[in-house]
């Protein structure tokens, strides 16, 4: 993550031109379609299409830069997740530890599924909505002006520490630092002369960020108004409505006995 | 109380929270493929900042945690209803520093936490602080699942405690000797950027009431919520992860949760800060 700091791409696409309000709602709809159904052919239905719609905005790569994440939680959640759930259905594979059966191996799959969904959902979101439609989004929510700046401020910094984290990894590397060692403590401890540059790159901005705010005019207690406001158009109704439409439509389904393992 | 609300006046603290948030999910994200229960948690070194912060910014630190928590659920794949509970949880996490440091009584120091005067007994005093601000984190989350009827509250009661408590005690006494003198420089302490009629006006003794029963309730709530899980609902202890996944919503567990929540609710509403006091 040490490339462009931001996960916010500069397309001009459909969902782009969307209200941020009508793309959380769309996205609310996907969590709660990968959230409510067990069976991993339900779930990739969901994932499926935040991934190509990711894909179609511009997204691959932000998702390149967190796909080490999302793959070590797709492979360690497959592999811990039918230790979760009871067997049934036909044996797929018999050794002297135990087994592991048709069922744990479809419930693994879509616990995985969901956890990938979710994460492939939040991608898209940021990557289509910028830092300035974000605040105005929750802002036009009813949100503290301040509470939604600080979101949306912490969303465009946390890609830049990672950055940072990185280059100092680097860095200190370079000085023959590597972070390791078999003791945990060993191990937590070694990570100190990481963790003191960014700390203090960070908190150093502090200051003069704020300065730069209070120089522009910041007050969170005036009313305030949004450059670019967006509308709420046709199409942001008909969005907003696909993911209610989408939530309540899931939950019916699950609750019908459908798409569970 | 009231400085969680003022404190949004200020624009160096309203940087701060976003900076903490930021920090938080940088440190969680990558360690978030050493999953302890998958979609659930995974092991956080990150876990030291509520805390080391906390002592530090303050209202802020609070804020940035809770916010920096559910940032990290949606891009680790934890996000769900627990998230809530998560925000919650998070938010107490940093705010019980700034309210326990230097209110505990004969176990506080009575110093500034940089380690550099009294460091034994800056260092039992900063174990309690850590020990209290993991163990009401955990037991919120613990609660707000078994609420949900997730997981049982011993099984994700005892791992959010102890992964919060190894990383803060680990952690947390050198990140603090480094970092306290150069953010005091600065002067981005919290009762240097909070106005003076900002930070609560307590007295000592209720200022110390208050901690002390912040410390025990905490304890207590993560302790007895373990034992009547493993005693009087029968979830064994190191149970097949088969046998818990999905077995939470017990009765008793929410009935002592949201006993045990109002109880620091209140306690944390009539408690005051010390740090203010200290640095003269």
């Amino acid at each position: 993550m040490s490339a462009s700091p931001s996960l916010y791409v500069d397309r001009e696409t459909v969902l782009h031109r969307l209200n941020a309000r009508s793309k959380l709602a769309l996205i609310t709809g996907v969590f709660v379609a990968a959230y409510v159904f067990g069976d991993p052919r339900w779930v990739f239905v969901p994932l499926a299409a935040t991934f190509l719609a990711l894909v179609a905005v511009g997204g691959w790569p932000n998702f390149k830069r967190l796909s080490f994440i999302v793959v070590a939680l797709f492979l360690i959640g497959f592999a811990v997740w039918p230790a979760f759930t009871h067997g049934g259905g036909a044996t797929l594979l018999e050794t002297p530890l135990g087994t592991l059966t048709e069922r744990e191996v479809l419930f693994a799959l879509g616990r995985s599924e969901r956890i990938a969904a979710f994460i492939v959902g939040g991608l898209l979101f940021v990557t289509t909505t910028s830092n300035e439609e974000i605040v105005a989004g929750m802002r036009s929510l009813g949100l503290p002006y301040a509470f939604c700046f600080a979101v949306g401020t912490a969303l465009r910094l946390f890609p830049t520490f990672l950055g940072s984290a990185n280059t100092v990894r680097q860095a200190q590397a370079a000085r023959g630092h590597e972070p390791g060692g078999r003791n945990p403590v060993t191990l937590l401890r070694s990570y100190i002369p990481l963790m003191i540059p960014v700390f203090m790159t960070a908190i150093r901005n502090v200051q003069t960020q704020a300065m730069a705010l209070e120089a522009r005019g910041f007050d969170t207690r005036g009313e305030r108004s949004f450059y670019n406001e967006q509308p709420f158009t046709a199409a942001d109704w008909a969005t907003a409505g696909f993911g209610v439409a989408l939530a309540v439509g899931s939950v019916a389904l699950r609750l019908q006995g459908y798409g569970t393992v | 109380m009231r400085e969680l609300v003022t404190m949004w006046r200020d624009t160096r603290m309203i940087m701060l929270v976003a900076v903490v948030a930021a920090v938080y999910v940088a440190l969680l994200i990558p360690f978030a493929g050493f999953v302890i229960i998958p979609g659930i948690t995974a092991v956080r070194p990150g876990n030291v900042i509520p805390v080391i912060f906390g002592l530090m910014f303050g209202p802020a630190a609070a804020w940035g945690s809770a916010i920096g928590n559910l940032i990290n659920d949606i891009f680790a794949g934890q996000f769900g209803p627990g998230s809530a509970f998560g925000f919650v949880g998070n938010f107490f996490f940093g705010l019980l520093g700034y309210k326990l440091w230097g209110n505990l009584g004969p176990l506080s120091s009575g110093v500034e936490p940089d380690f550099r005067e009294r460091p034994v007994r800056q260092f039992v005093e900063f174990a309690l602080v850590a020990v209290a601000a993991s163990a009401v984190c955990a037991a919120i989350i613990a609660w707000g699942l078994e609420l949900l009827g997730l997981f049982p509250f011993s099984v994700l009661g005892t791992i959010i405690f102890l992964n919060n408590t190894i990383a803060a005690l680990i952690l947390g006494p050198p990140l603090l000797y480094l970092t306290y003198p150069r953010i005091k420089s600065m002067g981005l302490l919290y009762p240097d950027l909070l106005h003076a009629d900002d930070l609560p006006e307590t007295g000592a003794t209720r200022a110390q009431t208050a901690a002390v029963g912040l410390l025990l309730v905490a304890i207590a709530w993560v302790v007895v919520g373990i034992a009547v899980s493993l005693g009087l609902q029968d979830v064994p202890f190191a149970a097949d992860q088969a046998e818990t996944l999905g077995e939470g919503g017990a009765t008793l567990q929410i009935i002592l949760g949201a006993i045990a929540f109002l109880i620091v609710l209140g306690l944390t509403a009539i408690s005051g800060e010390r740090l203010s006091k200290l640095l003269g």
